[in-house]
C-alpha cells in the first residue's frame, strides 16, 4: 500500500506527544528538530500559528498547541515567544476575558489556551495574584479574575460566555484558568461538584449538560474537573498541559 | 453525519459507476496494528478510497471535486479533503459563486465547523469586496437560527475588516440587542463596531451615547453582566476619564436604592473606589441600608470598600472566598 502525503497538524502533533508522555516515552528519543523547524514556519506575522502548511484558520488554540510542544520537547526554537505573548495580550477582550482572535468575544476554552501558554512560555509565575492589580505590559489579570469567576452560574456549573448555559468542560477550561493564577479557592468547589455529578450519566462519563448522553470530550474534561476539585482517587493533573503531572515530569 | 438513512438507499458504489472505472480505488492504510479502528461504513470507506486515489495522483478534475463533495457529506471536517476542493476549483477556475452555495448548503447541519467557514473566507477572499454584502446575510442567516454562533461572529467580523460592509452595522446591533439584550455577542460585536468602524471617528467620538446606551440596558436589567462589562470597557486604560464620569455611580447609586440584583452595582463602585472615587453622601447611606450584621462601620473610603466586600460576601455567595481576598487586597486608608 502506498502512504498519501499527509501534512504535519499542530494538533495532531500536540496529541501525539501528550498521549506519549501519557505512556511513559522518553521523548528526547524523538527527532525535535524536525517538527520545531516545520513549526517555527508555521508562526505568523502578528504571532499566532497556522495549524499546518497548505492553510486553515488560525487562532489561539494552535498557539497553545505550539506552546505545549516545545514545553515538551523542553525546546523554544520552534516559536517566537514574545511575538506570541503579543498576539496572546491583543485577544484579551474589553471585559477581561480572552477570545479566540482579536476582537472575538470572550469565550472559556479561549481564555484557558491563553492563560495555559502564557504559563508555558514562563510569563506567568506563581505570584500572579499578589500582583495582579499591578499596571504592566502584561494581561490584565485583575479583570481577568472578575470575569472567568463570574462564569460560575447560579446552578453550580460554569458557564464558557456570559449569559449562555453552563456546561461540564468549562469546569476545565475555568478551573483550569484560575488554577494556573492560584484562585481555584475562588471557586465555589461545593456547587460545582454538584453540577457536575448531575452530568454524570448512568451508562458512565459526562455529558454537556444534565440528561445528555455522555461523550469522550465532556467525559475527559468533566473527569479533569474532579481532579481539579481534589477528588479522591484522581490523580493530580498539570493544569497547563492536560495530562497528570506524572505523565508531565515524565516519572 | 450528514448522510441519512435516505442517501443510503440511494447510494450507487463508484466502483459501479463509468466516470470512475479507470481509477484504483486506494484503500486507508492503517499500519500494522491498528488502535481504536474506526468501523466505516461501506460507502464511506469507498468515497474515502476513491478520494485517496486522486488524491494521490493529483488530478484536479470535475470528477475530483464530485468526489469532493461526496467525502464532505460524510465527514465536513476532512481538512485534507476541504483543501484538495480548493486546489482543484482553482485549476478549473470554477465560479466561486456556486462555491457559495455549496457552503450555505453545508452549513445547514454543519454551523459549528471550522473547516467550512475557514472555506467561505477563502472563497469571499477571491471574490473580494463584492462579496461583502452576501456574507453579512449569510451570517445573518446564520444568526436567526443561532444568534451566539462563534464561528459566524469571527466569520463576520473578518469580512468588515477585509471586505468592508460597516454602514449598518451598529443597526444590526441595536436590533440584536432589541430581540435579546442577553445577547453577549452582540455586545461584543457593538464593542468591535465602535472602537473598529472606519465611520463612526473612533471610540472617544461615540463613547458619551454608549455610555447612556449602556446605562439605559443597566436599568432594565441590572443583573444582565454585559452592559456592565461594555460599559468599564468604554474606559479601558482610561481610569481618569472613567472616574470623572459621573453617570457612572449615578448609575450604581440608581440599582442599589432598589435594593435587588445589585452585585455589579457594588463591585463597580468597589472597582471605582479602589481607583480612588471619592462618594457622595448618598451613596455611602445607599451602602449603609444594604449593610449585613458583620459588614461594619462604613466611616471612611477604606472602610466602606471593605463594607462592600463584605456586603458582596453575602449578595453573591457563590464567590465569597473571593470577595475576602479583594477585601484583604484592598488599596490602604493611610495614603492621602
Amino acid at each position: 500500500m502506498i502512504s498519501i502525503q499527509n501534512g504535519s497538524h499542530l494538533a495532531s502533533t500536540y496529541c501525539a506527544l501528550a498521549i506519549l508522555k501519557i505512556v511513559g516515552y522518553n521523548l528526547s528519543n524523538m527527532d525535535s528538530e524536525s517538527i520545531l523547524t516545520s513549526m517555527r514556519s508555521l508562526q505568523q506575522p502578528d504571532g499566532s500559528f497556522m495549524p499546518i502548511h497548505i492553510g486553515a484558520e488560525r487562532d489561539l488554540r494552535f498557539l497553545y498547541c505550539a506552546a505545549a510542544i516545545c514545553f515538551m520537547l523542553n525546546n523554544w526554537n520552534g516559536m517566537d515567544r514574545e511575538k506570541a505573548k503579543e498576539y496572546i495580550l491583543n485577544c484579551q477582550s474589553y471585559d477581561g476575558g480572552f477570545g479566540l482572535t482579536p476582537g472575538s468575544e470572550s469565550h472559556g476554552g479561549a481564555t484557558y489556551c491563553a492563560i495555559a501558554s502564557l504559563r508555558l512560555m514562563g510569563f506567568i509565575g506563581d505570584d500572579c495574584l499578589s500582583n495582579a492589580s499591578a499596571p504592566s505590559s502584561k494581561a490584565n489579570i485583575q479583570s481577568l479574575l472578575d470575569w472567568s469567576l463570574q462564569r460560575q452560574v447560579a446552578d453550580g456549573g460554569i458557564q464558557g460566555r456570559p449569559n449562555k448555559p453552563s456546561d461540564t468542560c468549562y469546569a476545565f477550561w475555568i478551573g483550569a484558568t484560575m488554577g494556573t493564577l492560584g484562585a481555584n479557592k475562588f471557586i465555589d468547589e461545593k456547587a460545582l461538584r454538584s453540577f457536575l455529578l448531575t452530568c454524570q450519566s448512568e451508562c458512565g462519563g459526562f455529558g454537556k449538560f444534565p440528561q445528555e448522553l455522555p461523550d469522550l470530550y465532556h467525559s475527559y474534561y468533566g473527569l479533569a474537573a474532579f481532579s481539579i476539585l481534589g477528588e479522591a482517587g484522581l490523580k493530580p493533573l498539570c493544569l497547563e498541559l492536560g495530562v497528570t503531572e506524572a505523565a508531565a515530569t515524565g516519572l | 453525519m450528514a448522510s441519512s438513512g435516505e442517501d443510503r438507499r440511494a447510494w450507487v458504489p463508484l466502483g459501479s459507476l463509468p466516470e470512475f472505472a479507470d481509477v484504483t480505488p486506494l484503500p486507508q492504510d492503517d499500519g500494522p496494528s491498528p488502535v481504536v479502528a474506526i468501523a466505516y461504513r461501506d460507502e464511506f470507506r469507498e468515497t474515502m478510497d476513491y478520494f485517496r486515489s486522486l488524491y494521490s495522483s493529483r488530478e484536479l478534475s470535475p470528477r475530483s471535486l464530485l468526489i469532493t463533495t461526496l467525502a464532505i457529506s460524510f465527514n465536513p471536517a476532512n481538512y485534507t479533503v476541504w483543501q484538495f476542493r480548493r486546489q482543484v476549483l482553482e485549476a478549473l477556475d470554477a465560479d466561486l459563486t456556486d462555491e457559495l452555495d455549496f457552503t450555505e448548503r453545508v452549513a445547514k447541519g454543519n454551523a459549528k465547523n471550522y473547516q467550512l467557514w475557514h472555506h467561505r473566507r477563502w472563497v469571499a477572499e477571491k471574490l473580494g469586496s463584492d462579496a461583502a454584502y452576501r456574507e453579512l446575510e449569510f451570517t445573518r442567516k446564520i444568526f436567526y437560527l443561532d444568534a451566539k454562533n462563534y464561528h459566524a461572529w469571527s466569520h463576520r467580523q473578518w469580512v468588515l475588516q477585509a471586505l468592508g460592509g460597516w454602514e449598518n452595522e451598529l443597526d444590526y446591533c441595536v436590533q440584536l440587542l432589541e430581540e435579546d439584550v442577553l445577547n453577549n455577542s452582540a455586545w461584543n460585536q457593538r464593542y468591535f463596531v465602535v472602537t473598529k468602524s472606519p465611520l463612526l471617528g473612533g471610540l472617544k467620538a461615540v463613547r458619551d451615547s454608549e455610555v447612556d446606551y449602556a446605562i439605559e440596558a443597566i436599568n432594565m436589567n441590572p443583573q444582565n453582566e454585559s452592559p456592565w462589562r461594555y460599559l468599564r470597557g468604554l474606559y479601558n486604560d482610561e481610569n481618569d476619564a472613567w472616574l470623572n464620569d459621573s453617570r457612572v455611580p449615578s448609575a450604581c447609586l440608581r440599582v442599589l436604592k432598589a435594593k435587588r440584583n445589585f452585585k455589579f452595582a457594588l463591585s463597580t463602585l468597589l472597582d471605582l473606589l479602589c481607583l480612588g472615587f471619592k462618594p457622595n453622601q448618598e451613596i455611602r447611606d445607599a451602602i449603609t441600608s444594604l449593610r449585613t450584621p458583620d459588614s461594619g462601620e462604613v466611616g471612611s473610603d477604606s472602610d466602606l470598600a471593605k463594607s462592600i466586600c463584605s456586603i458582596l460576601g453575602h449578595e453573591d455567595p457563590m464567590r465569597a472566598n473571593y470577595w475576602t481576598w479583594r477585601s484583604s487586597k484592598l488599596p490602604q486608608a493611610a495614603e492621602v
